[in-house]
């Protein structure tokens, strides 16, 4: 690494408390201005102001904005982000890295199935250009991504669920003694990993120590949210794709190649492959950054109990600690993101250079 | 070119016409008839893992599956919604609690005795009454419990002031003023002495709410903050496990001195979903019915319908003013906006006679209902009059006039039973009202600072008493009348029947009250509530009760 | 062919570039595109969209459409029929015409955010910030960094719900001083807020590329030249560097059209902006989007949802279009 890449990368980094700040500020900002609080919001049909006032005051809420910000950050510092007001006696965190551990399982998953499908069929597409293999996938691809995800949800769910009965309704695995296999019932669900069996009774004479055998599935529950996640992804992904090869296609040295008897798969993985490096990658950091996001539509119309859902359930309940500490691991994954594809680029094209 | 915008025209039309193929399969066939109708459902042909014809599979074990809301926080002291209190009436007991006909029975006192001037209850404990853990109930529990209570009315507790107030002292530790109510006294270790300040006669059942439920004092101190992940109560379940967002699981107290229950586990699905379709695909044992399905669940010919029961809920929704804004500091005013609107055809269109019309404030069920009461009916010439009898002469002659209402989060409709409401009194009485839909936190602040016109809200009883509604709501001078209603003949009825101690006595005075309310109306009465549910037919004995009370430890599963 | 096409549109930096932007780029690549079919029938469609969308109150005047609050009780939740070719909603409303009228919302919000925050925003920003530099460039691109960096829709309904009643406010302030009435009732405050918010969290993408095309721009020769004959900035910016970034601004845009229009939906599906009994297709959607309601009635959810899903599919092709005409083609 040199020097000039180092300190492209140091002023970078340095912006980056300063990016946080700014974003904590105006966030805090909003949602304390804001009308409301979760004090109000929480008393449901119980609105003595007296009342009220008093519990705004045990719990700091009626202090000085800046009082406020300043103690938020001071905690945040230390690494606590505070407690939820919605979900009582418990801290952000504990409830937060849940969530997003779950939209994180599911993301994941979609992020498999759509770079597997979907750079295949744009490539696929892009290969038959001319026939009419190309236009209908074009076609069908822009179909499906048109479609916005409030519509194809419950489309999905009418289907799949209610008209079909293949899949379940509720998006989250609930019932863990589903499967039954060679080991006897199964036993717990990790996320959206289906069961694992334990050892059973009879076997433990053999093994003495007690664990458990892990069998990954997947849920049937997380089908359709996934689905729905990824349908539109792999469309885009096609696409792009696909203009994408061809756009290398075109270029002069493959053509050589061609004239000079490359065999196809070496043209394609040699010279289309490689050049797809860089760009594909940038968009794949980038997925990899939403992964941490949910979406809130899926969460909400399939019952899934993910960080998509917590964060607009929080603006609701002006659950001020919860909507906080989401917008800063936002903002921050998405800054970090940015940082380290930039830097990134420098290595994946050498012609890039940052500087003056 | 040609050939390849062929190509590309031919690929959309195929994709459109079998989106069209499937868009009709998908509104013919399987799970539910179309709208309207009701034809005979035939077998179905899909493969639906119910055969939902025939009903589900028992479910398996003795477990009873549901959808739960996540609950805030399941420390009975702070609990106030209904969510909340379908968890902590199972997992807690209180000295009393209500059977289902909503009678004050013994709970975890025997038996009591009240004093010849009504203001001292002595509670005599049953005995040999153990916690989850298997320790002792004693008297102390009692009060430690209530003490505890009254101190968190301090910082945290929305509802213990208002719950707990009657009692002598209570209100000083509310107010910081005391650490423990004088009122609660511990006779001995199986009984407890309450005073209150006045013989009031919905004390008892002011006790039934959850405010009053026993709480383990060394649990509680041994781990203040996060006790309530698995509380120790004495109710007819125990917590098992709950997974945040998740997951509760109840499981039965096999030592409860009611008995121990037959459903051994009960399991509350968090994450949420279609809960219909969920019944539907019989992944869960109890479902709500919506709007576009009652209709048809309620025919005679519809599969659902042999599993469909319904109750009267002790709630209403309705518009109230604010009678000192203009223009309903007007009574015609709010007379003549409340008979412009054709409510009942609201009702039996819009929302299809989910919910019935109410005439009057007091609901079915309720102590004191009285079916006679009736609120002036819809007569939109009488109304244009009596806008223009009223003080401000005319439509035109009115401010502007905002319906404020909270959505809960996440809607953009208002719903179309507002809607309509808007297009009457546009139609009936020329007043064009403006709909302002602000977010819940917004809403209860605006509320607090009286900064509304008319709102359209509901209430639900906390407890069986016209108390509950027609004091706490309308008295000038108490907090919660948001309408800020003031009628000293009414109030100087309602501070009579607080002590009255003759029952059909209160009772009467409660309706005379109701009558002036209906005249005056600060409220416009719309609906009272009314609860919808399929249940399994393997599951009995689970039905809709007017108002939260434990109630599961009586279900049982037939296979 | 392919360099002809280039060189009219004189888009390859580091070519030799005329000393004068070259005539009429965007003639020939309107005759480009209308060449290709499909985009032609996109174009028309959006076009149609648009029209109508403008024209809603027009028609409404003119009693071609029903008012979107006709109601009529007795005629709720019918099916598509001659009278309803859409059917009717749980008031009896008709929902072509409201379609129609929330057509009119989807067209005032994306066009004023593609004006504000694609043009005003975009356009400017990355045209200063590319030619300026210094830090007058790190300044906006941080800034933009901010922006980038919050979660947009989460953002818009925390703005929402803090600022809407400012806003109204400020709307009743202005009507009584200015004595123009019906601002409020229009709905302009909210419209204001919604596409204003859009905007703000809406520019930094097209701001970025066109910055680095100006980057490329800035210094070639007859940048170079140009500033030596003593032309002024904003001389330079608005004559010289504009029309050279022109494409890149049509395809961004026609990009940007898209995800404003879905940003716009998703927020009125919240209740953001647009209040009722004015429709929007969010509430449309909303309204018509819960399982057992399309399980009764299909056609609440399908017939906008076709409505809205036909205008993500023109507004694609026609961005696909726009790209091919745009980029020249290296054979």
């Amino acid at each position: 690494m040199d020097s000039s890449l180092v300190s492209y990368l140091l002023r970078r980094l340095l912006w980056v408390p300063l990016i946080l700040f700014v974003v904590s500020f105006v966030t805090f900002a909003l949602a304390r201005f804001g009308p409301g609080d979760p004090v109000s919001v929480a008393a449901g049909q119980f609105r003595d102001p007296e009342v009220l006032d008093r519990i705004r005051h045990a719990r700091g809420l009626d202090k000085p904005f800046y009082e406020q910000y300043w103690i938020y950050v001071k905690n945040a510092a230390r690494g606590d982000l505070g407690e939820s007001y919605r979900y009582k006696d418990r801290k952000v965190t504990e409830v937060i890295f849940p969530a997003i551990w779950r939209s994180f399982q599911l993301n994941s998953v979609a992020l498999v199935i759509t770079l597997g499908l979907g750079i295949p069929l744009g490539v696929f597409a892009a290969r038959r250009q001319g026939t009419w293999a190309d236009p209908a996938s074009i076609g069908s691809f822009l179909l499906i991504q048109s479609i916005p995800g409030l519509i194809l949800v419950p489309f999905l769910l009418l289907a799949f669920a209610l008209k079909l009965g293949w899949l379940p309704a509720s998006g989250w695995p609930r019932d863990c003694s589903v499967a039954i296999g060679l080991l006897g019932e199964s036993y717990k669900c990790i996320g959206i990993a289906h069961t694992y069996y334990e050892i059973p009774i009879s076997w433990r004479f053999l093994v003495p120590v007690d664990f458990a055998i892990p069998v990954i599935g997947m849920s049937r529950e997380v089908m359709i949210p996934i689905i729905a996640l990824s349908l539109p992804a792999v469309a885009s992904w096609a696409r792009y794709t696909r203009a994408f090869t061809l756009g290398v296609l075109r270029e002069d040295y493959v053509r050589t190649a061609r004239a000079k008897g490359v065999s196809e798969t070496t043209v394609m993985t040699r010279h289309v492959l490689r050049n797809a490096l860089l760009p594909l990658s940038t968009l794949v950091a980038f997925a990899m950054v939403g992964l941490l996001e949910g979406s809130f539509f899926v969460e909400t119309l399939t019952g899934i109990p993910g960080v998509g859902r917590l964060a607009f359930e929080s603006i609701g309940s002006r659950d001020y600690d919860m909507i906080m500490a989401i917008t800063l691991l936002g903002s921050s994954s998405f800054v970090l993101a940015s940082i380290f594809i930039d830097v990134a680029y420098t290595f994946i094209d050498p012609r890039i250079r940052y500087g003056a | 070119m040609k050939g390849r915008n062929a190509a590309l025209i031919a690929a959309i039309a195929g994709l459109a016409l079998l989106a069209v193929v499937f868009v009709v399969l998908l509104a013919g066939g399987g799970g539910g008839d179309g709208d309207g109708g009701g034809e005979q459902a035939g077998p179905s042909t899909s493969p639906t893992p119910a055969d939902a014809r025939g009903g589900c599979d028992a479910p398996r074990g003795d477990d009873l599956r549901l959808l739960g809301s996540e609950p805030i926080s399941l420390d009975p002291a702070l609990t106030f919604t209904a969510g909340d209190a379908d968890y902590v009436v199972h997992i807690f007991s209180g000295l009393v609690k209500l059977d289902a006909n909503l009678k004050v029975v013994a709970d975890l006192a025997e038996g009591w005795d009240v004093s010849p001037d009504g203001t001292v209850y002595t509670f005599r404990l049953r005995r040999n009454t153990l916690f989850h853990d298997d320790r002792p109930v004693t008297a102390e529990d009692v009060k430690y419990s209530l003490d505890r209570a009254a101190k968190l009315g301090q910082t945290e507790s929305i509802v213990a002031e208002s719950m707990l107030g009657d009692i002598v002292g209570a209100k000083d530790v509310t107010r910081g003023r005391a650490d423990s109510i004088s009122g609660v006294k511990v006779v001995n270790s199986t009984t407890v002495e309450i005073t209150i300040d006045a013989p009031k006669a919905y004390f008892l059942a002011k006790l039934t709410y959850p405010t009053a439920f026993v709480v383990q004092k060394q649990q509680v101190e041994a781990n203040p903050q996060g006790w309530t992940r698995k509380p120790i109560g004495t109710g007819p379940y125990k917590m098992q496990r709950w997974e945040l967002g998740e997951r509760i699981i109840l499981e039965a107290n096999e030592k409860y001195f009611g008995g121990a229950p037959k459903v051994k586990r009960v399991l509350f699905y968090l994450a949420g979903g279609s809960s219909l379709t969920q019944f539907e695909n019989c992944e869960i044992d109890v479902s709500g019915i919506g709007l576009d399905d009652l209709e048809r669940v309620q025919s005679p010919r519809d599969p659902l319908n042999s599993q469909y029961v319904t109750a009267p809920s002790l709630s209403i929704s309705y518009i109230g003013f604010n009678t000192q804004a203009a223009p309903f500091d007007d009574p015609k005013v709010r007379l003549a906006f409340a008979i412009a609107i054709n409510r009942e055809q609201i009702s039996r269109v819009v929302l299809k006679d989910r919910e019935p019309l109410a005439n009057s404030i007091m609901m079915p069920g309720l102590p004191g209902y009285n079916k006679d009461a009736q609120m002036a009916g819809f007569d939109a010439q009488r109304a244009k009059q009596l806008l223009a009898e009223s003080k401000y002469g005319s439509a035109g002659g009115l401010p502007k006039v905002t319906l404020t209402i909270g959505s809960a989060g996440g809607g953009a409709t208002v719903g179309p039973y507002i809607e309509a409401l808007q297009a009457m009194w546009r139609e009936n009485l020329g007043v064009d009202v403006e709909i302002a839909q602000a977010d819940l936190a917004s809403y209860f602040s605006d509320l607090d600072k009286g900064r509304y016109q008319m709102r359209v809200d509901g209430w639900i009883m906390d407890y069986p008493d016209p108390e509950d509604l027609l004091d706490i709501l309308f008295h000038s001078k108490s907090r919660y009348n948001q309408s800020r209603y003031s009628n000293p003949e009414y109030d100087a009825i309602i501070e009579r029947a607080r002590t009255e101690r003759n029952e059909s006595a209160r009772l009467k005075l409660y309706q005379d009250a109701e009558k002036i309310l209906l005249t005056d109306l600060p409220w416009i009465p719309l609906n009272f509530g009314k609860t919808h549910l399929v249940v399994s037919e393997h599951i009995k004995g689970y039905k809709p009760f007017p108002i939260v009370i434990p109630f599961l430890q009586n279900v049982t599963i037939e296979r | 062919m392919a360099r002809e096409e280039a060189a009219e549109l004189g888009v390859r930096p580091g070519d030799e570039a005329p000393l004068a932007p070259p005539h009429s780029p965007m003639g020939v690549a309107l005759r480009r595109l209308l060449r290709k079919r499909i985009a032609s029938v996109a174009l028309a469609f959006i076009l149609l969209f648009y029209a109508v969308g403008l024209l809603a109150p027009v028609l409404g005047w003119l009693n071609v459409i029903p008012s979107y609050s006709d109601q009529d009780l007795e005629q709720a939740l019918k099916g598509p029929s001659l009278s309803h070719p859409f059917g009717t909603d749980r008031l009896g409303r008709d929902q072509l015409s409201r379609v129609i009228w929330a057509s009119q919302t989807t067209v005032v919000v994306t066009l004023a955010t593609l004006f504000t925050g694609g043009l005003v925003l975009a356009v400017g920003l990355g045209l200063i910030s590319g030619y300026v530099g210094g830090w007058v460039d790190t300044a906006i691109m941080r800034v933009g960094d901010v922006f980038a960096s919050l979660p947009g829709i989460l953002m818009l309904l925390l703005i929402n719900a803090t600022l809407k009643e400012q806003v109204r406010g400020l709307a009743e302030d202005f009507e009584s001083l200015s004595g123009i009435g019906g601002i409020v009732r229009s709905g302009a405050p909210d419209y204001i807020l919604i596409f204003g918010a859009l905007s703000l969290f809406g520019w930094v993408g097209g701001a970025r590329v066109i910055r680095s095309q100006i980057l490329a721009l800035r210094a070639t020769e007859f940048i170079l030249a140009a500033r030596s004959l003593g032309a002024s900035t904003p001389r330079i910016l608005f004559r010289h560097l504009l029309p050279n970034v022109s494409n890149i601004i049509i395809v961004s845009l026609s990009a940007g059209l898209a995800s404003i229009a879905g940003s716009e939906i998703v927020l009125t599906w919240f209740g953001v902006g647009i209040q009722p009994p004015r429709p929007s297709f969010g509430a449309l959607i909303f309204d018509a989007s819960g399982l057992r309601t399309i399980n009764a009635h299909l056609y609440l959810l399908a017939f906008p949802g076709g409505v809205v899903a036909a205008l993500f599919f023109a507004f694609n092709l026609l961005g696909d279009a726009l790209t091919d005409v745009f980029t020249p083609r290296a054979r």
